[in-house]
């Protein structure tokens, strides 16, 4: 009997032990970087971090392949270095497809065309679509400072972006997205008001 | 013993005390120089007398000679009622002295003898009856030796302005004084203050950044603020370690330009001194060779730099010793760019980003590419922290964006850190809306977008 409580005693005290050690650990940069994300946090953050099974399995390979490195693996997390995958699948953004710049600026004129409520006032934190916005973030977060992903990764990444936005936020999907998109900001302005309130000010949400 | 051996012994005592103080009094330094000049002008007079071959003229010269074989010895002074000043610089120069020497010229080369350069101009303008020596050449007005008068000593916080360093003064009391003869140098400098970028984080008397120190006052800096262990990491021209004497403020400013600073101000990134880990000091490193070899700021660069900012005081002057220059105008720009380019110099991006943003500084402990966090120096590491490089990455944003980003800033609780129980990074982005006009910042966000670098891999 005696032999057992100070089997358990020990036991106890070792779990104990290892948790105090394990918090005394210093967080990792990326650690830090979650935190401070999620310190003043976009809507996009309250979202899942990963694409549905179904979804992914209709992406082509490309895609699918860019997905896997935004999501990142292993020692090399890529986007979710700084922040969670949530914050760009989530986002706002639609980069329509197309081969160059031209090509896109005629596709968003054809949605605002056809989906002029995509561009108003009022839905303004649902969707922003504009000819290269994923291009532009991508390659801004790849300048960083100890950004390490390649160009070629990036590129990769890119193209997920422009073909996920394209065809799970708009068109058939407008809806279900501006339903996603409105409770995701419900949720910011429920559990961080005074954000909500900042990011409403610049037009941010 | 009797109180008559005290007495004898004690007054020979006294008696030497008096023979030493005599003859020490008798040797002073300044009495060697003072006969020095004496002799000289002598032997000029006496060669005039003889080359002379009108008799009055020659007489002239005889009872010039024979007045300064006589001249006493004699201690003399400037006394400046309106600045507060004593100066007895003129005991050894007595070439400036214009009672002893009222041409205020004569054709010896060496000091202490030779006479005031530009004395023209010079005295013209600043009577040195009135204004002294100090007030231009700072030192130790009062002192009567060479070593104390040029105020090289412990406790003597303005010595002598040696070279071209004079110039500091001009500035002081001619405003806007760019175009001034005679201050070149010290115009050089304030215009490299703002091309290298020191304006975007030291401000002088409050126009300029607050990342940093004010420098309207640089020149008052107590020394006793100035650690003996950081004035020992600066390296002199000659690449040792300056002297004691040598630990002035000049030299403390100038070695922030001709050192690697975080060598002269490395702080306590480790925390093993302070219960919180300091970083190094962020001042740029100016002594960083390009691809050419070349140093951002040359060793006469520097010194210009040098010249213009000690001349910066709190000292106040009597207003009828200021000369008051309108600032010129600001030029006129007929687009966007030029004066976007402008105002990129003018709040002093480049001390951040670089000369025209096309290399991003160090900022320690801000995480940068190829940083190993399993290397053995992680001193090393943290310093190899970069702000942006500007031309890499103003191509990702829109020009609205931009302008937010500028006016907004970049606090350095947003800044990445590569090791994150270590420093805070010394720079960030100050929030420029506070400092730059609207439209301002919006042509510098179109010059910005213009030097991004070009996309030509379809991605």
């Amino acid at each position: 009997m005696k032999l057992s409580k100070l089997i358990i005693f020990a036991m106890l005290a070792l779990g104990l032990g290892l948790s105090a050690a394990r918090a005394a650990d210093p967080k990792t940069p990326a650690e830090l970087e979650k935190e401070k994300a999620m310190a003043n946090p976009y809507p996009n953050d309250f979202g899942p971090d990963t694409l549905d099974a179904e979804t992914l399995k209709s992406y082509p390979a490309g895609a699918q392949a860019g997905y896997k490195l935004l999501r990142g693996a292993g020692d090399k997390k890529n986007c979710q270095t700084c922040h969670t995958s949530s914050r760009p699948l989530n986002s706002r953004f639609v980069e329509p497809e197309g081969k160059d710049t031209a090509e896109k600026e005629a596709a968003v004129a054809k949605i605002k065309k056809d989906h002029p409520e995509y561009f108003s006032k009022e839905n303004k934190g649902i969707w922003q679509i504009e000819p290269e916005i994923w291009k532009r973030y991508v390659k801004r977060m790849m300048a960083k400072p100890g950004c390490g992903i390649s160009n070629e990764d990036g590129k990769k990444i890119w193209q997920f972006l422009v073909y996920d936005g394209s065809h799970r936020k708009i068109g058939a999907n407008g809806e279900k997205w501006k339903a996603h998109r409105e409770k995701l900001i419900g949720e910011l302005k429920t559990k961080k008001a005074a954000r909500y309130d900042e990011l409403a000010k610049d037009n941010d949400l | 013993m009797s109180y008559r051996f005290w007495f004898y012994t004690l007054n020979a005592a006294l008696l030497i005390c008096f023979a030493v103080a005599f003859g020490m009094d008798y040797n002073a330094e300044w009495k060697h120089y003072q006969r020095q000049y004496y002799n000289l002008a002598a032997e000029a007079a006496e060669k005039n007398a003889a080359a002379a071959t009108d008799p009055e003229k020659k007489k002239t010269f005889e009872l010039e000679a024979k007045k300064f074989h006589s001249a006493p010895m004699e201690i003399k002074q400037i006394i400046s009622k309106d600045l507060g000043r004593v100066d007895r610089c003129i005991t050894c120069h007595v070439g400036m002295d214009e009672y002893t020497n009222p041409t205020m010229k004569n054709d010896f080369k060496d000091h202490p003898f030779k006479a005031h350069p530009n004395v023209d101009t010079l005295t013209k303008n600043h009577p040195f009856t009135k204004y002294g020596c100090t007030i231009c050449h700072q030192g130790q007005g009062l002192a009567t030796t060479v070593k104390d008068a040029h105020g090289k000593v412990h406790n003597w916080e303005h010595p002598m302005f040696e070279g071209q360093r004079v110039e500091a003064s001009c500035a002081r009391c001619h405003q806007n004084f760019e175009k001034l003869p005679g201050a070149e140098v010290a115009a050089k400098g304030k215009k490299l203050f703002y091309e290298h970028g020191c304006v975007g984080c030291h401000s002088i008397n409050t126009v300029g950044g607050l990342v940093s120190v004010d420098l309207g006052d640089i020149n008052d800096k107590p020394l006793e603020r100035i650690a003996g262990f950081n004035f020992s990491q600066i390296k002199g021209k000659d690449g040792k370690p300056l002297p004691e004497e040598e630990w002035t403020l000049q030299n403390w400013v100038l070695g922030h330009l001709t050192n690697d600073p975080i060598k002269v101000i490395p702080n306590d990134p480790l925390a093993k001194i302070n219960p919180e880990p300091v970083a190094p000091t962020g001042m740029p490193n100016f002594t960083e060779e390009d691809a050419t070899g070349q140093r951002e700021l040359s060793v006469e660069d520097a010194e210009a730099i040098t010249t213009w900012l000690i001349s910066h005081t709190a000292e106040q002057l009597p207003y009828k010793y200021m000369v008051t220059q309108a600032a010129a105008p600001e030029p006129k720009f007929g687009d966007a760019k030029a004066h976007g380019k402008f105002v990129f110099e003018k709040y002093g991006c480049a001390g951040c980003h670089g000369l025209h943003g096309t290399k991003g500084r160090r900022n320690f402990n801000a995480m940068a590419k190829d940083q190993d966090a399993s290397a053995p120096d992680q001193v090393a590491e943290m310093a190899k922290g970069r702000e942006p490089t500007l031309v890499d990455t103003v191509g990702t944003y829109t020009h609205e964006e931009l302008v937010k980003k500028i006016s907004g800033g970049v606090p350095a609780s947003a800044i990445n850190k590569f090791k994150a129980d270590g420093p805070t990074t010394p720079l960030y982005m100050p929030a420029w809306k506070d400092k730059i006009k609207p439209q301002e910042i919006d042509d510098l966000a179109t010059w910005l977008l213009s030097i991004a670098k070009k996309d030509t891999s379809g991605f």
